[in-house]
């Protein structure tokens, strides 16, 4: 009875009008990540962006230099990565119009978490890390939900790979759950050896993640950027 | 009036043929009627300091005030209507709040006189902007504060016109003030020598004997920001001059 | 809420587009599917919009021509200024963008994907717009079907030969055409090219290429 019961409803359903639906979302893949160190922090994307199983270009660096000291890496929904980077480059041309001062990478921060939360029910599917220097100098990273939610951190992964990169760096800079290691200060070279290292492990296994790597350095001197070559398949 | 300023005296956005705004002229010339309020910027911080005038024995001097804390960084004064002066203070204090929600710092001093001066020539008689001023405001305004550049002094006139100064005064005894703060003021000067002087030359320009009611004395610091003198504080300054 | 539309109608199929040594190539066929109907067998889904710069579309066709009326209409608009001004490959691709981001933002898209191509100053260019506003640009590029079997070939030829001629570009594009054809059931035998070099931009007439059905009867098992 019940059987019968439910190949009915199975039947009707088969047949019910489906509601064809529009989704306004995608999902582009992509990683970031961030390390700040004392005097200088690492922000590094891989280039490629995709859509399923298609790669639409190997070539498309998810990093955004804001100013000379301020670098927002971003990825998520390319269609608002491509509008959010752009609004907020208005906004801070603005801003140094008003202010006549650069902005500091706290204050884009600050901003930045008010213009995602100001979509908080159409949000941008942006997951955003800014990296940089506070204004005492020291390295900062500061990484987003897409609706706004933000915090300093001293490293943080975001993308399709995040998943695998935080374990890593938890354990290679963060030094968690480990006895008797003695918590070195992270230099400018280990970082870049890290980002690397961990960029390429994401390439092997994440299918969004891959083609290059594009690194920033940003110190007092400005943004030193370096690309280099990742698995292609 | 109209016999000798005629029919550019109408609109309060009309050029006349010379060029000029009458409406923003008297706005200005209707400062000097108000109470005095002088300014002074040293390196240690900046102090404000106004008179107040109290025309009956049977008023309540602490219920006029004539300085305002715009947030814990900026103090004003003003000198003018003080009914149009809350209009353009509540503008400065949101335009700071406002700052701070979205870019989580501290507005610096110019760029909060800025703000209040963009709203000092939004009148019109037309009904383009409901909301908006049919006049120009009545006031002068100085703002004191510390921001990144140290502690400032920015004076702003109902034109909306800003011009930062080292010490400035304005209302009713501000020519006098004025001359004599360009008499004692250096570059050297301490806050506490600025606060002397303040209260001297206020007391010179007044016409009431100057005493811990009718006057008001607040000083912008980098240690404790804004801080507004207390009767006692007044009398310590005041014992001195 | 008005209804918006939820699904397209006439549709186009795959666009392809590769870049060459002085130049771009766009080339699209001329089939309107109604859904699995061949419906329309002449639509031409290549455009010119000035003298350095072309359009091509997949998707809905009423959406393409929609769209393709605001553009003639900006396009003519620009001209009466006789100021010199028209619109770059670059502008126009950056304006698509905002506006199918805008529709896609308020629930009511745009149904088509976009490949703009053009020359700007001296360089080739080719870009590459969706319905849900995004962007990127890239030496080739294939869209619906040929986004997986077209693509592919077409980034192999770019890679070994990045300095290809336009008649090189012109040969990759028929042979990708061809393969589509054969693969892609919502394909029909008849394309359109534009081409964009700095003596201007044509839409060249239709081509029927040639097939060879010959080893079709070796393909059992689907009957």
């Amino acid at each position: 009875m019940t059987s019968v019961l439910s190949d009915i409803n199975q039947e009707e359903s088969h047949y019910a009008p489906k509601q064809a639906y529009f989704n306004p979302y995608e999902q582009n893949g992509g990683t970031v990540l961030a390390v700040a160190g004392e005097d200088f922090s690492v922000i590094a994307s891989d280039t490629r962006l995709s859509q399923g199983f298609s790669i639409h270009t190997r070539d498309l660096p998810k990093t955004y230099k804001l100013t000379s000291s301020t670098v927002l890496g971003a990825c998520g929904f390319h269609g608002d990565t491509l509008t959010l980077t752009k609004i907020l480059q208005a906004r801070l041309k603005m801003y140094e119009h008003e202010h006549n001062k650069k902005m500091s990478t706290t204050a884009v921060a600050a901003m930045l978490s008010t213009m995602l939360y100001s979509r908080r029910f159409f949000p941008f599917y942006v997951y955003n890390i800014v990296a940089g220097l506070d204004e005492e100098g020291k390295g900062c990273v500061f990484s987003f939900d897409p609706v706004g939610s933000y915090e300093r951190e001293t490293y943080r992964a975001g993308g399709s790979a995040s998943a695998m990169l935080q374990p890593l760096l938890d354990n290679q800079i963060g030094f968690k759950n480990q006895h008797g290691v003695t918590k070195t200060p992270l230099s400018q070279e280990k970082a870049i050896k890290l980002v690397k290292d961990v960029f390429i492990s994401a390439a092997e296994r994440d299918i969004y993640t891959g083609d290059a790597i594009v690194l920033n350095l940003i110190t007092k001197d400005g943004v030193k950027v370096e690309t280099f070559p990742l698995r292609r398949d | 009036m109209f016999l000798t300023r005629s029919e550019y005296d109408r609109g309060v956005n009309t050029f006349s043929p010379e060029g000029r705004l009458f409406q923003v002229e008297y706005a200005i010339e209707a400062i000097k009627l108000g109470s005095t309020a002088i300014g002074i910027q040293t390196s240690e911080g900046v102090v404000l300091a106004v008179e107040k005038r109290v025309t009956s024995p049977l008023i309540e001097a602490a219920s006029i005030e004539k300085v305002f804390e715009i947030d814990e960084h900026i103090g004003c004064a003003m000198s003018g209507l003080i009914a149009d002066s809350r209009t353009l203070i509540d503008r400065a204090r949101v335009e700071a709040q406002n700052h701070w929600f979205t870019y989580n710092e501290k507005m610096s001093v110019e760029s909060v006189t800025q703000s209040v001066s963009n709203v000092a020539l939004q009148f019109g008689d037309d009904d383009a902007d409901p909301g908006a001023m049919s006049r120009p405001f009545g006031v002068a305004l100085l703002f004191a504060g510390i921001d990144r550049k140290g502690p400032q002094l920015y004076h702003m006139d109902p034109s909306g016109t800003f011009i930062q100064y080292d010490a400035k005064a304005i209302g009713s005894g501000s020519e006098g003030a004025q001359q004599a703060l360009q008499d004692v003021y250096h570059k050297s000067m301490t806050l506490k020598e600025a606060c002397k002087s303040a209260l001297t030359i206020l007391k010179q320009v007044m016409e009431e004997k100057l005493n811990s009611t009718n006057v008001e004395m607040a000083k912008v610091t980098p240690e404790k920001f804004f801080h507004m003198f207390s009767k006692e504080e007044l009398e310590d300054v005041i014992k001195d001059i | 809420m008005t209804k918006n539309k939820l699904a397209p109608t006439v549709t186009g199929t795959s666009v392809l587009g590769i870049k060459f040594n002085g130049g771009v190539v766009i080339a699209a066929d001329m089939l309107g599917s109604y859904g699995s109907l061949a419906r329309y067998r002449n639509l031409s889904r290549v455009m010119k919009v000035n003298d350095s710069t072309i359009i091509g579309c997949g998707g809905d066709y009423a959406d393409f021509q929609y769209l393709q009326s605001v553009i003639e209409q900006r396009v003519i608009d620009e001209e009466c200024l006789n100021d010199g001004f028209g619109y770059t490959p670059r502008g126009l691709y950056s304006w698509m963008t905002r506006i199918l981001y805008n529709r896609r933002s308020q629930f009511n898209p745009l149904w088509n994907v976009f490949l703009v191509g053009g020359l700007q100053d001296g360089e080739p260019f080719l870009g590459f717009v969706d319905k849900i506003g995004v962007a990127y640009e890239s030496p080739t590029i294939c869209t619906g079907y040929g986004a997986y079997i077209a693509n592919p070939l077409l980034r192999e030829a770019y890679e070994n030969n990045p300095n290809m001629t336009l008649e090189e570009a012109q040969k990759q594009i028929e042979r990708c055409m061809k393969i589509l054809y054969y693969r892609d059931a919502r394909s029909i035998n008849k394309y359109e090219v534009a081409i964009v070099t700095k003596d201007g931009c044509i839409v060249k007439p239709p081509v029927q290429p040639e097939t060879n059905w010959e080893i079709a009867h070796l393909i059992k098992g689907y009957e």
